[in-house]
Order: structure tokens, then C-alpha cells, then sequence
């Protein structure tokens, strides 16, 4: 299915037509956001644009399509599948994966219980990010991640919407695959929020190589024990790691043997020097590699790799666009 | 004589056929209906334990089936999975009043499996295992009616069949 539809789909009857008429490459939206009694809004290419109600992109707010109650109530009901009693945990999380792997954030009323958040009502905000498979975007990279035919920790560190997710899949799958010059290894994925493999009914939508074993939808700590225990993968990969039992976990995983690909916010070493649960882990230096990202020069700029002491072994060349 | 015979022969067996038919029709209108209380309690189950949403559950349970019943889950799946932006309870009304009718189901019974679609769907995973117990104890009613009176609904269907058919030749000698 051409990715347009696949997209357009998920959204009320009368957003579906304003997007199906709109004259933009899919391909370049990073997101769709609708906000109850906001404009319809589009980011492409980097820029927000105000989508008008003949599906034309604009730049003034007045032309836009003012988003109604019952149109997200509508985009609920088919992101969900009519079923939002299976998205429970997620609804819980704020977010849900749908088909393709985009992401879609959620806000609106949460429903307390026992202190925890037990659901959420009134949804009144929707963002959907669409996720992109850059297959070969981590080819200037992929030399780092070896040393003596060995995979090495590695920790990608990268702001929001900066490609972190999207670095780290191709990783996986050119480990995976390996190259001419490195053999394949088996990887095991511990994909929480489906970002990396955009599971559907089990079976990865986005190309992982031949090699990677996933594990969708499962909590990143539980689910690295758990691979370690019955897919005995050479290379562990998770993205967004940063709780205490992330870390316990990513510990075990490279004390037994794997080697561990990671994903965490941030825009520079010393900002996980800061984080106090992974700071200990630099100071230990158990991650022998630090790439790090940033959005200049576009989604998915590498800009430095350090080594586990914190030598640069590679730094970008490209200025900021803005 | 012989032609008169000859049709009155045919008219009883035409009129027994057709009250034997009735009284199988009956035994599986029963059968369809414990076919489909067996299937809910499977979706009860992918929905609960599995957490699939509608579509894959309806799937899922369709497959494993056969018959009409097996259809209607099947052809509800499919028009889900097409996410053409037809609401759930819409999409369960038509194929359910489709199926219904090979289904032999009475519109009594219709309209229960209808309302099913109503809130399955809606709310939490409780709310999900209350619509479709709903849904089987009503279901449960109907069986329980038929089994009870199979043996006898059998023995009038088939009785009538042959005896109306043997009133029609006198009448018609």
C-alpha cells in the first residue's frame, strides 16, 4: 500500500479528503498535528505549513481547516482499529504505533488511579510523527562501530526528531546482514513503542535484515533479559533507554557477552554525564562508542563519534542551516 | 386411478420432505447458534487474553471455523482491515443482518447479535467481556429453548409434514 494511503487512512472521513487532495510528497511530512478548535497543521521538509480545507498547503492561519471534536473523536476510532480497549497501555503512555510505524501522541484528560495514570479521556490533541526507513543512512557510520571484526557498544545520542530511530534501524540491519568486509550477526531488537520494526501482527513492516530477531511491544528492560535467555543475539538493540531498569538490564546485557546499540535524548556526551542513571556508564566506560546527532545540514546528520574515553574519532563538516 | 394415486403419492411426499426440512432446519438453527456461543466465547477470549483489536479478533476466530457464522466473522474482518472510514457498529449491523438470514437466525436473535456490535468496541477490556457475556447468556436462552424442545418440534414438524400431506391427496382424490 503507497504510503499516502496508508497514512490517510487513520484520519476522520473530511481530514482524509483535505489530505488525499493535498499536493505534498509524502515521503517529506515529518508530522500531522490536530488540536480540537485548532488548525489542521503539516510539517514538511522542516517547515509547518496550515492545511486549507481544499487541501492546499498555506502559510496563513485563517485559511486553515479548523479541526472539530467529532473529527478527533473519528481519527481515534481508526487509529485504535475500533478497538481502543487493546491500546490500553499505550493510551496509558501517551502514544500509539500504528501500521507503518508512525507514532501517534495523544493528550487530553488522564484519569488517575492509585496515583498512576489509568487512562486517558477527552483526547483533544493528536500528533502523528511518520517514521522513515533511510535504507543506507548509517553507511558513514558503520565503520566506527568495529574493531577487530567486533561489534561495539554503541550509544546514539541525538535532540528529539533528529533520526535517532531511524540511524539506529539501519544499523541493525546492515549488523544484521553485515557486509562484505564483516559477517552478519544475529541481533536481537527490543522494539517497546514499535518504532524500529513497525511490527504488524508480529512481522516487521520495516526491513531489519535477515538476522534480527524482534521483540514488539515488550517493556525494553524485560525484553533485553529475555532475548539474552532465548535468541542468544551477538548485538542487543534498544532505542530510548534512560530508566533505572534500563539500565540494570543494559548492564546484564554487556556483561554476558553482547554487545548493546542504544538510543538516548540528548545533545552531547556531557549531557548523559548529566543524566544520573547513564552517567555511570560513561564514567565506566562501557559504551566504546558515542555518535552523536543533530539536525544540521538535515534529519539524520551525524556530527561527532567518540570513543569509550572521549576521543573524537570523527566530527562533521557541515554548518548549521539555521 | 393410477395418475391420481400417483400424484397423491407425490403430494405426501412432497409435504413430508417439506416438514422434514422444517424439523432439520430447526435442529440447525440450533446448531448455528451454539456454533456462534462457541465462536464469542473464542473472540471473548483473543480479546481478553490475546488484547487483538476487533479486526484481528474477528480474523482470527473466523478462521478457525466454518459455516456462516465463520463468514460474518471473516467478511467483518475484511471490511475493518479496508479502513474505508465505515464505523464499527455500522459494519457489524449489515454483515450481521446478511448473515443472519443464512444463519437462520429469527430477527429476535438478529437483532441481539446486532446489538452486540452496539459496544463491543467501546470503553475498556471489562466493558468488552460484558457485551460479549451479555451476548452469550442470551444466546444461552435461545439454545436452551430449542434443545428443550427439539424432540418434540422434530416429531410435530415431521408429523405434519406427512399428515398434511395425506389430508391434501384425500382432498384432492
Amino acid at each position: 500500500m503507497e504510503r499516502k494511503e496508508q497514512l490517510t487512512r487513520v484520519f476522520a472521513r473530511s481530514i482524509r479528503d483535505i489530505l488525499e487532495r493535498a499536493q505534498v510528497d509524502f515521503e517529506q511530512v515529518q508530522e500531522i498535528r490536530l488540536r480540537v478548535r485548532g488548525p489542521l497543521l503539516m510539517v514538511s521538509g522542516g517547515r509547518e505549513y496550515y492545511l486549507t480545507g481544499d487541501g492546499r498547503l498555506s502559510g496563513e492561519m485563517e485559511q486553515a481547516h479548523v479541526v472539530s471534536r467529532e473529527e478527533i473523536r473519528e481519527t481515534m476510532e481508526y487509529i485504535s482499529s475500533h478497538s481502543l480497549y487493546a491500546f490500553e497501555e499505550e493510551v496509558r503512555q501517551g502514544f500509539l504505533t500504528i501500521q507503518g510505524g508512525h507514532r501517534v501522541g495523544i493528550a487530553g484528560k488522564t484519569i488517575l488511579d492509585d496515583g498512576g495514570i489509568r487512562s486517558m479521556k477527552y483526547i483533544s490533541f493528536i500528533n502523528i510523527r511518520l517514521s522513515h526507513q533511510i535504507r543506507g543512512c548509517a553507511d558513514p557510520v558503520m565503520p566506527y562501530l568495529y574493531e577487530n571484526g567486533q561489534v561495539l557498544h554503541t550509544l546514539i545520542i541525538s535532540p528529539p526528531r533528529c533520526g535517532k530511530t531511524t540511524l539506529l534501524r539501519d544499523i541493525v540491519r546492515q549488523l544484521s546482514n553485515g557486509s562484505c568486509r564483516q559477517p552478519g550477526v544475529t541481533v536481537g531488537v527490543v522494539d517497546e513503542r514499535s518504532e524500529i520494526g513497525a511490527c504488524c501482527q508480529g512481522v516487521p513492516q520495516n526491513e531489519l535484515g535477515i538476522r534480527t530477531d524482534v521483540l514488539d511491544c515488550c517493556p525494553k528492560a524485560r525484553g533485553m533479559m529475555m532475548l539474552i535467555r532465548t535468541m542468544s543475539p551477538a548485538v542487543v538493540a534498544v532505542d530510548e533507554i534512560g530508566s533505572r531498569e534500563d539500565l540494570e538490564a543494559m548492564e546484564y546485557v554487556m556483561n554476558c557477552g553482547c554487545k548493546l546499540v542504544a538510543t538516548v535524548h540528548g545533545a552531547s556526551v556531557e549531557d548523559i554525564k548529566q543524566k544520573p542513571v547513564l552517567r555511570r556508564l560513561v564514567q565506566e566506560r562501557m559504551f566504546e562508542r558515542y555518535i552523536v546527532m543533530d539536525s544540521r545540514g538535515g534529519v539524520g546528520h551525524v556530527s561527532q563519534i567518540y570513543d569509550s574515553r572521549g576521543s573524537q574519532l570523527y566530527r562533521s563538516e557541515r554548518k548549521a542551516v539555521c | 386411478m393410477l395418475m391420481k394415486l400417483g400424484g397423491s403419492a407425490l403430494v405426501t411426499a412432497s409435504c413430508a420432505g417439506l416438514g422434514i426440512m422444517k424439523a432439520r432446519n430447526f435442529r440447525q438453527h440450533k446448531k448455528n447458534l451454539e456454533q456462534l456461543r462457541s465462536m464469542m466465547v473464542l473472540l471473548r477470549g483473543e480479546i481478553l487474553y490475546a488484547r487483538a483489536p476487533l479486526a484481528e479478533a474477528f480474523w482470527s476466530v473466523g478462521n478457525r471455523e466454518e459455516g456462516p457464522a465463520a463468514c460474518l466473522f471473516r467478511e467483518t474482518a475484511a471490511r475493518m482491515q479496508k479502513q474505508e472510514g465505515e464505523p464499527f457498529f455500522q459494519i457489524w449491523q449489515e454483515e450481521s443482518g446478511r448473515y443472519g438470514r443464512q444463519l437462520l437466525l429469527t430477527d429476535r436473535e438478529r437483532l441481539e447479535l446486532q446489538e452486540l456490535g452496539r459496544h463491543l468496541g467501546f470503553l475498556d477490556l471489562g466493558m468488552q467481556e460484558r457485551t460479549i457475556a451479555l451476548y452469550l447468556e442470551r444466546a444461552e436462552q435461545s439454545i436452551r429453548y430449542y434443545r428443550e424442545h427439539e424432540r418434540e418440534q422434530n416429531r410435530l414438524y415431521t408429523g405434519l409434514g406427512i399428515m398434511g400431506g395425506l389430508f391434501l391427496s384425500i382432498l384432492l382424490c
